[in-house]
C-alpha cells in the first residue's frame, strides 16, 4: 500500500516537474525580445479558417498551413509555430468562445476582424508588418483594415464573384447567351425549368453566405448594406425591389426551393451535379465544379437589373495579430516570411483564391481562367466591414434575409435595418 | 467513553465533513459557481468578443422579451419537449415490453436498440439532413420511387426547407435518439417488477390491459419518473439536432430556445446570458410541473 503511494507521489513531483519546466520555457518568450536571448523557443499559436474540404480533404487548411510553417520553422530555429484549423461554419463562435475564455492565439486568419479592434485585442499593422510587405499590399484592400484611420486587419487573399452557368443544360434549354438582365435572366431560367432543370437559378440564402449572395442581388439594382453616404440603407427602396423580383423567381419554381435555409456549398455542390442551370460563384468554387465532373460550365458577369454588373463582390479574408501574448517580434517575423515566401502562390493555385499583392497579382497575370476575376478586383465593392455593427448586422442577416424570399420583403429588411440602427 | 473533551467532541461532530466536503466542493465549483456567474453576465454590458463593459441593469432582459421572435421561439420549445418526451415516452413503454419478453433474437434486438444511443447525435443529426436532401436524399429517392413526389429537387422534395415539414422531421430524430435510454430504464423498472405481483393478478382473473394499467405501471413509476425528468432536461437543451439539421432555419421557425441563445451569443453575449436564464428557469419550471403532476397521481392512487 505504502509503496504504491510512493510511486504516486513520485509520478506527482515529476509530472510537476515537467509542468514548470514547459512554463518556464514559454514564459521566457512572453517577455518579448529582451529574454529570448535566454534561447527560450517561442511558441505562435496560429488559428485559420479552412479553405479546403475538410481535414480529410488533399486541400486541408492543415495541410496547407503544416507546409508553410515546416518552411518558416526550418528558417527560423527559435520559434515554433502550433496551427489549429477550424471550418467556416465554426471559426466565428469559436473564436469567440477562446476570447472570452481569454485564451487568445497570436495570430487569427478568418474574415472578419473589426470585431476585435473595439475591444483593443489586436496589434496595429504597422507593428506587425515591415514597410516593405505593407507597401507590396494592394492599396484598395489594405484601406479596409483600417478603424479610424489606424490599420488593424492585414489582407489575407481576396475573392471576386461572377456568374456561372453550365454550357449543357444551356444548349438543352437553346439559350445562347448567359443574360445580361434581370428579365434575360428569368426567360432563361424558364427555358431551363422547362427544359427539366429542378433549379435553374441556384439561390444559397442559408445561414453560411446569405449576406454575399444578397449583396450580389442588391448590387445588381443599385443598392447595397449603406447607402452613398455611409448610412445603413438596408431596407432602401431598391433592395426591397430587389428581393420582390427574387421572390417572383422562387414563386414561380425558377430558383434552389426555400433559398433561406440553402447553404452556398450544397447550391455548388447540385451545380456541380448538374442539377442547376446558374448560380453566383468565384474562382474557389471552380475546383468543387470540377470535382463534381463538371468542366463544360461559362464564366460571365453577373446580371443586374438593366446590365450585367460593372461591380463585383470583393471578398477579402484577413490576417491578424492578438496582443494578449506578447510576441510582437515572432509575429512580424511570420507575416514577412509569409507574405515574401510562395505561400500566397500556394493558396491560389490550391484554392483559386485571388492574391492580395502587387507582386502576387503579377504572378498570376499569365492564367486565363483567373483573369477576369484579377480585372474585376480593382472595381470591387466590399461587406461594410469597418462598421462595428457589421458583425451583429452579419449574423442577423445569415438567419433571416432569406425569408424575405417567402414573406414580405420590406418588412425582413427593415427587421435588419432596425438592428444595423439600434442603439 | 463518558468524559470527551470539547474539542473531540468538535471534531466529530465535524467528522462528516471530510466525508461530505468534496461533494459539497464538487458541487459548488461545478454546479453553483457556473450558475451564479451565468445570471452575473446577464446583467453585464459585454462586447461580441466578452470582454466586459460595465453593468447593464436588466437591458438584456429588455432587448430579449423585445426580440420579435422570442415569444415564438419560446413556445417551440416547449412544444418541442412536450412532443418530443411523451412520443418517447410512449414508444419506449411499447419497446421495454417487448424487450422484456422472451423471444427468440431478443440479444440482437436489445443490442440494435443500443445503437441510436452510441453513435454521436451529431453523426445521426447529419446522415438524416443528408437523408432528407432534397436532390439526392435517400429518403426522397424512396418518397419519389412511391410516387409520392414527381420530382426531386423541387419544394416538395425539400422537407427540411419549411417549418412545417421541417419540425415532425426534427421531432422524429430527437425521439429516435432518445429511445434507448428511455426503453433501457424502463426495461430496468420491469425487471424489479416481482413475478409473484402477475401471478396474483392472474389468479384473481384481471385482463392483461388491467393488469398492464394496474400492476405495471404503478409499479414502473420510479423508473417512470426518472426517465422523464432526464428526458424533459436532455431535450430542451439539446442543441446539435436542430443546428445541423435546419440552423433554426428559415428565419428563427425552427430555432428553440438553447439555438436562439446561440445565435444571440454571437451578436450580444449579455443577451445571450439573460436567455440562458430564462432557458434554466424554463428547465426547473417543466421538471416542477411535471413532479407535481405524477405526485398528484400519487396521491389519487
Amino acid at each position: 500500500m505504502s509503496k504504491r503511494f510512493a510511486g504516486v507521489v513520485t509520478l506527482g513531483v515529476a509530472a510537476a516537474l515537467a509542468l514548470s519546466a514547459c512554463g518556464g520555457e514559454s514564459g521566457g518568450g512572453d517577455g518579448g525580445g529582451a529574454d529570448k536571448a535566454a534561447g527560450g523557443s517561442v511558441t505562435l499559436k496560429l488559428v485559420a479558417a479552412d479553405y479546403g474540404d475538410g481535414p480529410t480533404a488533399d486541400n486541408s487548411g492543415e495541410k496547407f498551413w503544416k507546409g508553410v510553417v515546416d518552411e518558416f520553422q526550418a528558417a527560423n530555429s527559435g520559434i515554433k509555430v502550433e496551427v489549429q484549423v477550424i471550418n467556416w461554419n465554426d471559426i466565428d463562435t469559436q473564436v469567440a468562445t477562446m476570447v472570452q475564455n481569454g485564451q487568445m492565439p497570436d495570430i487569427l486568419q478568418t474574415g472578419d476582424y473589426s470585431g476585435f479592434v473595439k475591444d483593443g485585442l489586436l496589434y496595429k499593422v504597422d507593428e506587425v508588418l515591415s514597410p516593405n510587405t505593407q507597401s507590396d499590399l494592394l492599396e484598395k484592400f489594405a484601406e479596409f483594415g483600417k478603424v479610424d484611420g489606424t490599420a488593424y486587419g492585414i489582407p489575407f487573399v481576396s475573392s471576386a464573384r461572377a456568374l456561372f452557368y453550365n454550357k449543357d443544360l444551356f444548349a438543352k434549354a437553346g439559350i445562347s447567351e448567359p443574360p445580361k438582365t434581370w428579365d434575360e435572366l428569368k426567360a432563361d431560367a424558364e427555358k431551363l425549368k422547362k427544359a427539366g432543370v429542378s433549379q435553374p437559378f441556384g439561390l444559397p440564402l442559408g445561414q453560411e453566405e446569405a449576406q454575399g449572395e444578397s449583396f450580389l442581388w442588391f448590387m445588381g439594382n443599385g443598392g447595397g448594406y449603406k447607402d452613398a453616404s455611409g448610412q445603413w440603407a438596408i431596407d432602401s427602396p431598391q433592395n426591397v425591389e430587389t428581393f420582390t423580383f427574387l421572390k417572383e423567381l422562387h414563386a414561380a419554381g425558377l430558383t434552389t426551393p426555400n433559398p433561406g435555409t440553402k447553404d452556398r456549398k450544397t447550391v455548388w455542390e447540385d451545380f456541380a451535379a448538374g442539377k442547376v442551370g446558374m448560380v453566383n460563384g468565384g474562382p474557389m468554387s471552380m475546383p468543387i465544379f470540377e470535382k463534381g465532373g463538371l468542366t463544360n460550365y461559362g464564366v460571365a458577369a453577373i446580371p443586374g437589373k438593366s446590365g450585367p454588373l460593372e461591380t463585383t463582390l470583393g471578398v477579402e479574408d484577413w490576417i491578424m495579430a492578438f496582443n494578449k501574448n506578447g510576441h510582437q517580434e515572432e509575429i512580424k517575423k511570420f507575416f514577412d516570411f509569409f507574405y515574401s515566401s510562395s505561400a500566397a502562390q500556394k493558396i491560389s493555385d490550391t484554392y483559386k483564391l485571388l492574391p492580395v499583392t502587387k507582386s502576387g497579382i503579377e504572378k498570376l497575370s499569365g492564367d486565363e481562367k483567373l483573369k477576369p476575376f484579377l480585372d474585376a478586383l480593382p472595381n470591387a465593392t466590399f461587406y461594410p466591414f469597418t462598421d462595428p455593427k457589421w458583425s451583429e448586422v452579419n449574423t442577423q442577416i445569415k438567419q433571416t434575409i432569406g425569408g424575405a424570399v417567402t414573406g414580405d420583403p420590406a418588412k425582413v429588411l427593415g427587421a435588419i435595418q432596425k438592428v444595423a440602427t439600434a442603439g | 467513553m463518558q468524559q470527551t473533551s470539547p474539542l473531540t467532541r468538535a471534531a466529530r461532530a465535524l467528522a462528516p465533513l471530510a466525508w461530505t466536503g468534496p461533494a459539497i466542493v464538487l458541487i459548488a465549483v461545478v454546479v453553483v459557481w457556473p450558475v451564479v456567474a451565468m445570471i452575473q453576465s446577464s446583467f453585464l454590458k459585454i462586447s461580441r468578443f466578452g470582454v466586459v463593459q460595465g453593468s447593464n441593469g436588466t437591458a438584456n432582459y429588455a432587448k430579449l422579451f423585445d426580440e420579435p421572435d422570442f415569444p415564438g421561439v419560446m413556445a417551440r420549445s416547449v412544444i418541442w419537449v412536450v412532443a418530443v418526451v411523451a412520443i418517447t415516452i410512449l414508444l419506449s413503454l411499447a419497446l421495454a415490453q417487448l424487450f422484456n419478453q422472451r423471444f427468440p433474437g431478443r440479444r440482437l434486438a436489445r443490442w440494435a436498440m443500443i445503437a441510436p444511443w452510441a453513435a454521436s447525435v451529431l453523426m445521426t443529426a447529419i446522415i438524416f439532413k443528408w437523408m432528407l436532401d432534397p436532390e439526392v436524399g435517400l429518403l426522397n429517392m424512396v418518397r419519389r420511387d412511391l410516387g409520392l413526389i414527381d420530382a426531386l429537387g423541387g419544394a416538395d422534395a425539400d422537407q427540411l426547407g419549411q417549418a412545417a415539414t421541417a419540425m415532425p422531421w426534427l421531432i422524429a430524430v430527437a425521439v429516435f435518439v432518445s429511445l434507448p435510454f428511455t426503453t433501457y430504464a424502463l426495461l430496468a423498472g420491469l425487471s424489479t417488477i416481482p413475478a409473484e405481483v402477475y401471478e396474483a393478478a392472474k389468479t384473481d382473473g384481471a385482463s392483461r390491459l388491467r393488469t398492464y394499467w394496474s400492476i405495471t405501471l404503478p409499479l414502473l413509476r420510479p423508473a417512470l419518473t426518472v426517465a422523464t425528468l432526464i428526458n424533459v432536461m436532455n431535450v430542451f437543451n439539446n442543441f446539435p439536432i436542430i443546428w445541423v439539421m435546419t440552423h433554426g432555419q428559415p428565419g428563427y421557425s425552427t430555432a428553440t430556445s438553447t439555438i436562439f441563445m446561440f445565435i444571440l451569443k454571437g451578436s450580444d453575449i449579455g443577451e445571450s446570458a439573460a436567455m440562458s436564464v430564462v432557458n434554466f428557469g424554463m428547465v426547473i419550471v417543466l421538471v416542477a410541473i411535471f413532479l407535481k403532476v405524477s405526485k398528484w397521481k400519487n396521491e389519487v392512487s
